[in-house]
């Protein structure tokens, strides 16, 4: 009997390789220790302390200046972290590409686990903080505030699709996309309020999937006010749109991979 | 059960070489205006034959004859550029595995994720990573980074994970070259084993012995092509007699003539 080609491997574990390259992920970048996860964390947390102090002055007047500070840098580290190890992710396991054959994006899959902890753990206390101080936001916003949250991680895994297989092309493509992601910072509403920016011009801040996915969080959890479903319909388009260049890039190329690296 | 366990017709592939290797963005947007020229290297050449099954079928060639890629493309690794390479059965593929490592993990997570990524299940990976360490002789390293291996080290662990994580068709190229007589000799023990239960093996070896002691039939790639297809001895003798050309081309044309 003729074997499809996906057959004419072993079959796979799926769960238990998924399992194991986050769990390896994990401890190649923080030595296997909760320690060392805790101690990464304190690099966004200084950046925090060193923004607040000098922008908290300009913006003396914004209301929840810190937690949207706060907030916003969070958010935009774990896509700047996610996108930028997502770009490598195949050509950082060549070791195991070149030599078996398993669905490859797995690799690009589980990439950005260790920011999604980082992400996990920080929203958790956030909402707990939120929670203690009595402004606990309701379950709908909650529910919202998780959409907001898939959306981005769909988008960071798209990008990865695509970004993975051009980098083995492109081997500057990753200093390409640091720049990028430099730029970015200031073109997604970290630092300052979204307020300062005039109203016209909002719609192209917005095309910068971040700024979307920061401004919606913010107005869900504090601010208490729904972003309109037209906002809402547009995040979608652009996280189904940058999900689907990225399949159709990998689809393309990742079948010659191995070749490349 | 009787019949191929891999068929491969025509099969051809070549590798652009650039003569200026482009690999960044920036030497596309300055090289844009001016030609590329490529070398093209043609790596196999309409390369035609059947593994059976049960069989242990071994390859022979010089450095750069083919070897590694055709292996690749056997096992899926690599794309065919033309030509069909038809497998019926599940194949696990042992290439130059020595450095197929991830170098700041110790050898049991190594073993796990490379296990799994051959086929093992989770659990079956958890559970042979003793024995595993065991066949490699490796028990007191066990936690040791894989950076702080020697390159031996790392090829009998390589081996030894390959050798336990074995589907119907095993493709292996060069085991029998590495580690010390004594792992050598466990390989060919185990390989036995396998070969009795009806496993089909690929061999490929620079190493006359096994080529003559285990395959009952051989090919001999030169030039991407297959100069020789025979039993084992035979194309070990064609094997060295190409060496032997190489090495002294005036004398074999004396011979010859």
């Amino acid at each position: 009997m003729r074997l499809r080609p996906t057959e004419n491997i072993a079959q796979v574990d799926l769960p238990g390789l998924l399992w194991t390259l986050v769990r390896t992920d994990f401890k190649v970048r923080y030595h296997g220790t909760w320690m060392g996860f805790l101690w990464a964390l304190l690099k966004p947390l200084a950046m925090f302390l060193v923004l607040m102090t000098v922008f908290s002055f300009i913006f003396a007047q914004e209301r929840n200046y810190a937690f949207n500070l706060l907030l916003g840098l969070f958010l935009w580290d774990f896509f700047s972290e996610s996108t930028r190890t997502g770009v490598t992710s195949l050509a950082s396991k060549a070791f195991l590409l070149s030599k078996t054959r398993f669905p490859r994006w797995l690799l690009v899959l589980t990439s950005p686990s260790n920011a999604l902890v980082t992400l996990a753990v920080v929203c958790l206390t956030i909402v707990f903080a939120l929670a203690a101080t009595g402004r606990m936001p309701s379950l709908v916003a909650l529910g919202l505030f998780g959409l907001c949250l898939l959306s981005l991680i769909i988008i960071v895994v798209g990008f990865s699709l695509g970004a993975s297989v051009l980098f083995l092309r492109y081997r500057d493509l990753n200093q390409v996309w640091d720049v990028v992601v430099q730029a970015g910072f200031f073109v997604a509403p970290v630092v300052y309020p979204m307020g300062i920016i005039p109203e016209k011009y909002h719609f192209y801040l917005y095309i910068w999937p971040p700024t979307a996915v920061i401004q919606f969080s913010r107005q869900l959890l504090v601010e208490h006010h729904m972003p309109s479903l037209k906002a809402f319909l547009m995040l979608a388009g652009v996280t189904v749109a940058i999900l689907g260049i990225g399949l159709l890039l990998y689809r393309r190329f990742a079948p010659s991979a191995a070749e490349n690296l | 059960m009787p019949g191929n366990a891999i068929e491969v017709r025509g099969l051809s592939k070549s590798f652009r070489i650039p003569t200026v290797r482009r690999e960044t963005i920036r030497e596309h947007l300055f090289g844009l205006f001016r030609p590329r020229r490529y070398r093209r290297l043609q790596v196999l050449d309409n390369v035609s034959f059947d593994v059976r099954r049960g069989e242990t079928l071994g390859i022979m060639g010089r450095n750069g004859s083919g070897k590694s890629t055709l292996l690749k493309l056997l096992s899926g690794i690599y794309q065919p550029e033309r030509g069909k390479v038809s497998v019926y059965a599940p194949i696990t593929p042992v290439l130059e595995l020595g450095i197929g490592w991830n170098p700041e993990l110790n050898a049991i997570d190594n073993i796990l994720l490379l296990g799994i990524a051959m086929g093992l299940s989770r659990k079956e990976a958890g559970a042979a990573v003793d024995e595993i360490l065991a066949f490699a002789e490796l028990e007191a390293f066990a936690g040791l980074a894989l950076k702080h291996y020697s390159s031996g080290m790392a090829s009998r662990l390589a081996y030894s994970v390959a050798f336990k994580a074995v589907c119907e068709v095993l493709i292996i190229d060069e085991i029998f070259a590495v580690g010390d007589a004594s792992f050598r000799q466990r390989c060919e023990d185990r390989y036995r084993d396998l070969a009795a239960q009806g496993h089909t093996v690929v061999l490929v070896s620079h190493d006359p012995r096994p080529i003559q002691t285990f395959c009952n039939r051989a090919l001999l790639l030169d030039a991407g092509q297959i100069a020789l297809e025979g039993t084992g001895n035979e194309v070990v003798r064609a094997y060295l007699k190409l060496l032997r050309a190489e090495q002294d081309p005036e004398l074999e044309e004396k011979a010859a003539g």
